[in-house]
């Protein structure tokens, strides 16, 4: 009959086995065994909806932002109007578009002129960002969404008193006259384009207006820029291909990345810090739910094997503990969803100085990742212990010593690692990256357990003599060695997870500030003439503001290498993009692929070759006696202060294209004459400072004679503006670039993307902080046990308390020397290839490493064993038995 | 009502395998109550976990309440537990996590039936702890917690109960205290007593002792002072 009696039993359990549940949940909530395994499920759901919350409208707002760089989120670029059939299609997919066109002109009014960077613009523009403008020149502005109406011109501050107007003026621009209508304050994309866009102040103007200036003819310098918008990522991405296929490459539009490497960098590093921090953030909480489930489920075997004696099935007490799960999780859940929104909120409160935009609302997709997480945490992570359970033998309650040792021991392990690698390429979409840091983490285990198990096993005789409490203590520590190897996994890996996004994070942000100090100049002057570097300097002395170094710039052209002529190996250096903007903004006559301008902004194959033979042949050089700010000597030495002359010093990515080595004669061809010189060092140059570049400079006596014109810098705060005006008028014919625009945007950016960082590693921390105190709480019942028998065999609480401070302290240290180790290798890896930074040693950290893990571990440790001491023994052996 | 038949329970050690018990046959009728004595180490909690399919035999047969349990598996043997079993043992192992009376209820709850918690506390009351049912097991003494475990052994009404030393934890006093309760309910409700002891005394309450010596059965009395005989 027991056929027939089974399902009536299972039936008639159901609700009973909630009861159950519910009453196990209850008191195991009351007694705290389950509140660490809920903290770390709620952390864990907190971090991940927070991150993802954060980066997901950080993400946007970024974007936003930059696409406010370029007044639209993607952009054509061409030297002729691009073709009808691009707009149109467009339009048709439910863009927005404009269009801009730049030309360089002069300006004149009643009383003066003055070359001025002209920019005319359609009715829809700017499509990102806005306008800012007032009715008097260095006011505060206000901002409009439209640039200026037909028959207006708008100009920047400083041009109006160069020209002698006020806002209702009159000023020509070619052949038509237009009336002065507004002052700019700011323009969204100020900083795009080359010398067209930047040499001068802007005067803007409507589209409708440009036939009519008469100065737009076939042949002259002016640039076009197509403008598209939309609010959905995909629909971008769709159309950029779109045109790339149709046009087969001769057409390419850009977003802010291509069009701004500085940019585009610190994007990049930025979501691979943030995808890092939540990896990190997710893995630390999925430690920490496992390592109090098991604990969990260590103090349950007793349970089980009750339950079972009484006739609960292996399936009910699964069906038990596994209803437990589901109703933490679900308000764990719940819990971390309100949590996580919070934290994001506070995070971007305290952004919200430094964020200018308005960011997006937050989509579900966040909320669905962290429950998403925190499934999949308690499945890999909690479950498989738990469902152990349910192996436990009844015998158990005459046999003490009986757990179940079946292959279901190790199924916890398989299941966590499956479920991190899954939480890991979920993540990071990325196979090879998955793989790769599976294989390290493997690795990185394999060779920690194996230094922790020797660091244990050979601590034992050391102090034998050192009195009791060390005794005690080191007796302690072999004892529990197996797992006191596992708590010092786990505290090296927390403290390595911590150490390497404390550094890196150090690391970016000195980078960053490296790059673009505060007082970066952010004019660029050119066309100097040798005569008139002393007036210039004095100029500058008598308005109190700081010259910086005059750089002779002349065209060479490499005429051969070692008597041969040159052969270029592959493809230049992916910096050669982004160059300088002296290398971009070649004033000279332009290598004929870039002035005979195909119809695409030169992007197509055959033109890249063309540029590419273009930069063999013209370079612009400079000569100087000491090596510029930034750059850095990688091979040979650079020249002593009365160097002999015919040495030139080589960019090392250059040298290595052209395949040169030190002491290579190159043979140049400038303003018609050949100069030889010998390669004397290679250097590294920070393309990306926003400052004068080269990929040639000549020892002084080599080219000095050669006439050419100077190049210089220098740093104007928004209201020292005007003096440019002052300047150009004594200096007529030099040209003054200005970049302050840019880089104020890309500073903006970079702190932004700073403070990001900084409290994604915040969050982190809190989630190592709770991977300690479970891995802290997960031995202390073994300890309650043996230090209250030590108790009533007479120990000390003293003697007991500094036994376990020696304990921690040596497990905090050697996890602190474990944890350094590894940060180091890991900060290596990353830093050579996934953030593109060098690497350096952290001396200080591997005394602070150490010494940081010593403090808190044993901090931890001893205050959370504390009550062990204080509890009175017999309250303990109670409780136990 | 419990019969076995040969059984043999052996295990695997370090030094070989261990013969723990040897050709037991045993038969325990209904209603009859059964004292297992012998030397520590004789097998006694062995063959207690086996009739009581706490374990499985090496060979022999097992059979309970007309089933054979040697043909079950763990989960079969569960759910014939719920059914028709009750235990007291020597570490009274409660739940610490439950209170008296959630401990009392809980065998059933587990088997389903209603008002587990009129019956809980009607069997705190026999077993004089009526008061003391909001109580964690931490909470009381040795001879409450038996008392308690009692209880929930007669909860479900289970036909057989097993006993494993029940007073081997607590002094003569309690003991007898302990030891009247649980003959008391034993004799109210009918049940067939399975009970491992050293307690000479507490073995002549039962109306037959089983002498187990290494692991056989070395002898058989029935008891001269069984009254209701
Ligand atoms: N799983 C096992 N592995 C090894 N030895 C075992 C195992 N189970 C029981 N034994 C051994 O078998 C013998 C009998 O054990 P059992 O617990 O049945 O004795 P007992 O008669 O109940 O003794 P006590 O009166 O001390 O409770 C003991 O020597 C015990 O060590
Ligand atoms: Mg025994």
């Amino acid at each position: 009959m027991p056929d027939a009696a089974q399902p009536d039993a299972a039936q008639l359990g159901a609700h009973s086995l909630l009861i159950v549940a519910w009453r196990l949940m209850w008191r195991d909530w009351r007694g705290g065994e389950l509140r660490l395994l809920f903290l770390a499920l709620v952390l864990a759901v907190t971090s991940v909806t927070g991150i993802a919350l954060f980066t997901d409208r950080l993400e946007r707002a970024l974007m936003l932002e930059s696409a406010n760089m370029l007044a639209a989120d993607r952009v054509l670029h061409t030297r002729e109007p691009a073709p009808a059939e691009i707009n149109a299609e467009a339009v048709r997919r439910g863009f927005r578009t404009a269009g801009t066109l730049s030309f360089t002109s002069m300006a004149f009014s009643d009383s003066g002129n003055m070359l001025v960077a002209a920019k005319a613009v359609s009715d829809a523009y700017p499509l990102r960002g806005e306008v800012i403008t007032t009715q008097r020149p260095f006011t505060r502005g206000a901002p409009v969404a439209h640039g200026p109406p037909p028959g207006e011109a708008w100009l920047e501050s400083r041009a109006l008193p160069a020209l002698g107007v006020e806002v209702g003026d009159q000023v020509f621009v070619g052949e038509t006259e237009l009336t002065v209508g507004a002052v700019i304050i700011a323009e969204p994309d100020r900083g795009q384009g080359g010398i067209v866009d930047n040499a001068g102040p802007r005067l803007m103007l409507h589209m409708d207006d440009v036939a009519a200036t008469n100065v737009v003819q076939l042949g002259s310098r002016v640039s076009y820029r197509s403008l598209f918008s939309h609010d959905d990522f995909d629909q971008l991405d769709e159309f950029e291909q779109w045109v790339r296929d149709t046009f087969e490459g001769n057409y390419y539009i850009r977003d802010v990345r291509e069009e701004s490497e500085e940019v585009a960098e610190a994007l990049d590093r930025a979501e691979g810090y943030l995808l890092l921090g939540s990896l990190f953030a997710v893995l630390l909480a999925g430690l920490a739910i496992a390592l109090s489930a098991r604990r969990y489920s260590e103090r349950h075997y007793d349970y089980v094997a009750i339950l079972k004696t009484l006739g609960c099935t292996s399936g009910r007490i699964s069906a038990i503990y596994s209803l437990i799960q589901l109703k933490l999780a679900a308000a764990a859940v719940l819990l971390g969803s309100v949590l996580g929104y919070l934290v994001h909120e506070g995070i971007l409160r305290a952004l919200q100085a430094s964020l200018q935009v308005d960011l997006p609302p937050p989509g579900v997709q966040p909320y669905a990742v962290g429950a998403m997480t925190a499934f999949i945490c308690l499945l890999s992570f909690a479950l498989p212990p738990l469902l152990a359970l349910r192996e436990t033998p009844p015998l158990r309650v005459l046999r003490k010593d009986l757990t179940q040792t079946r292959f279901s021991d190790r199924i916890p392990y398989a299941f966590g690692i499956g479920g991190s690698i899954l939480l890991i390429l979920w993540y990071s979409q990325d196979l090879v990256l998955t793989s790769l840091l599976v294989a390290g983490v493997a690795g990185t285990g394999l060779i920690l357990s194996l230094i922790s198990l020797v660091f244990l096993t050979s601590s034992g005789s050391a102090g034998m003599k050192a009195g009791n409490a060390w005794k005690l203590a080191m007796t302690a520590v072999r004892r529990r060695r197996r797992q006191n190897v596992l708590q010092v996994m786990v505290f090296s890996v927390t403290i390595m997870s911590l150490l390497i996004l404390g550094l890196l994070r150090t690391d970016l942000i000195a980078d960053w500030q490296a790059q673009l100090p505060e007082n970066t100049p952010n004019h660029f002057m050119m066309n100097i003439t040798g005569s008139q570097v002393d007036g210039i300097e004095a100029f500058f002395a008598d308005n109190a503001v700081d010259s910086n170094a005059f750089y002779p710039l002349m065209s060479a052209r490499v005429r051969t290498i070692n008597g041969s002529e040159p052969e270029s190996e592959g493809e230049p250096g992916e910096n050669e993009r982004g160059a300088s903007l002296v290398e971009n903004n070649q004033f000279e006559e332009a290598p004929a692929a870039d002035a005979e301008a195909a119809p695409g902004s030169g992007e197509s194959a055959e033109d890249e070759g063309r540029r590419v033979r273009g930069r063999l042949s013209r370079r612009q050089v400079t000569w100087a006696t000491d090596l510029p700010v930034d750059n850095r000597v990688t091979a040979g030495e650079w020249w002593p202060e009365n160097s002999r002359p015919g040495l030139i010093s080589v960019d090392e990515e250059y040298a290595d294209w052209l395949d040169i080595e030190i002491g290579d004669t190159m043979e140049f061809e400038i303003n018609q004459q050949f100069v030889s010189a010998e390669v004397a060092n290679f250097r590294s140059v920070r393309w990306d400072n926003m400052q004068p570049n080269f990929f040639i400079i000549f020892s002084p006596g080599t080219i000095d004679h050669l006439g050419g014109t100077f190049l210089s810098t220098v740093l104007l705060e928004t209201e020292q503006k005007l003096l440019l005006n002052d300047l150009i008028r004594q200096f007529p014919t030099i040209v003054v670039i200005e970049v302050d625009a840019l880089i104020e945007q890309i500073q903006n950016i970079i702190a932004q993307v700073s403070s990001a960082i900084e409290l994604i590693f915040g969050l982190v921390l809190v989630a190592g902080a709770l991977v300690l105190l479970a891995c802290v709480s997960a031995s202390l019942d073994e300890r309650f046990h043996e230090n209250a028998i030590l108790r009533t065999l007479g120990a000390g609480r003293k003697l007991i308390l500094t036994s376990l401070l020696i304990e921690f302290t040596f497990i905090g240290i050697v996890a602190g020397v474990i944890a350094t180790l590894g940060a180091e290798g890991g900060l290596f890896y990353l830093q050579e290839w996934v953030f593109e930074q060098d690497f350096n040693l952290h001396y200080w950290v591997w005394i602070a490493g150490p010494a940081a893990g010593a403090v808190l571990i044993a901090f931890l440790g001893v205050n959370s064993t504390r009550k062990v001491v204080n509890t009175s023994p017999l309250t303990v052996l109670r409780r136990v038995v | 009502m419990i019969r076995t038949s040969g059984l043999t329970k052996r295990v695997p050690t370090s030094e070989g395998e261990l013969t723990i018990l040897e050709d037991v046959d045993l038969h325990i009728e209904s209603g009859e109550s059964v004292a297992i004595v012998g030397a520590s180490g004789s097998g006694k909690s062995t063959l207690l976990g086996l009739m009581a399919g706490l374990d499985t035999a090496t060979s022999g047969e097992i059979w309970l309440d007309g089933q054979k349990l040697s043909d079950m598996d763990e989960e079969q043997r569960a759910l014939l537990r719920a059914r028709t079993v009750g235990f007291v043992f020597q570490t009274f192992q409660l739940l610490p996590s439950l209170t008296a009376l959630e401990n009392v209820m809980l065998p059933i709850e587990l088997k389903g039936d209603p008002g587990a918690g009129a019956k809980a506390r009607e069997l705190l009351d026999r077993v004089g702890l009526s008061d003391r049912w909001h109580h964690y097991p931490n909470q009381l003494s040795g001879g409450e917690q038996q008392r308690i475990a009692i209880a929930r052994a007669f909860a479900t009404r289970a036909g057989i109960l097993f006993a494993d030393e029940p007073t081997g934890n607590l002094d003569t006093a309690t003991g007898g205290k302990v030891v009247d309760v649980l003959f008391n309910l034993n004799r109210e409700f009918d049940t067939t007593l399975v009970l491992v002891t050293h307690d000479e005394r507490l073995a002549r309450k039962c109306g037959r002792t089983v002498k187990l010596v290494a692991g056989r059965i070395a002898g058989e009395e029935a008891a001269a002072e069984v009254a209701h005989a």
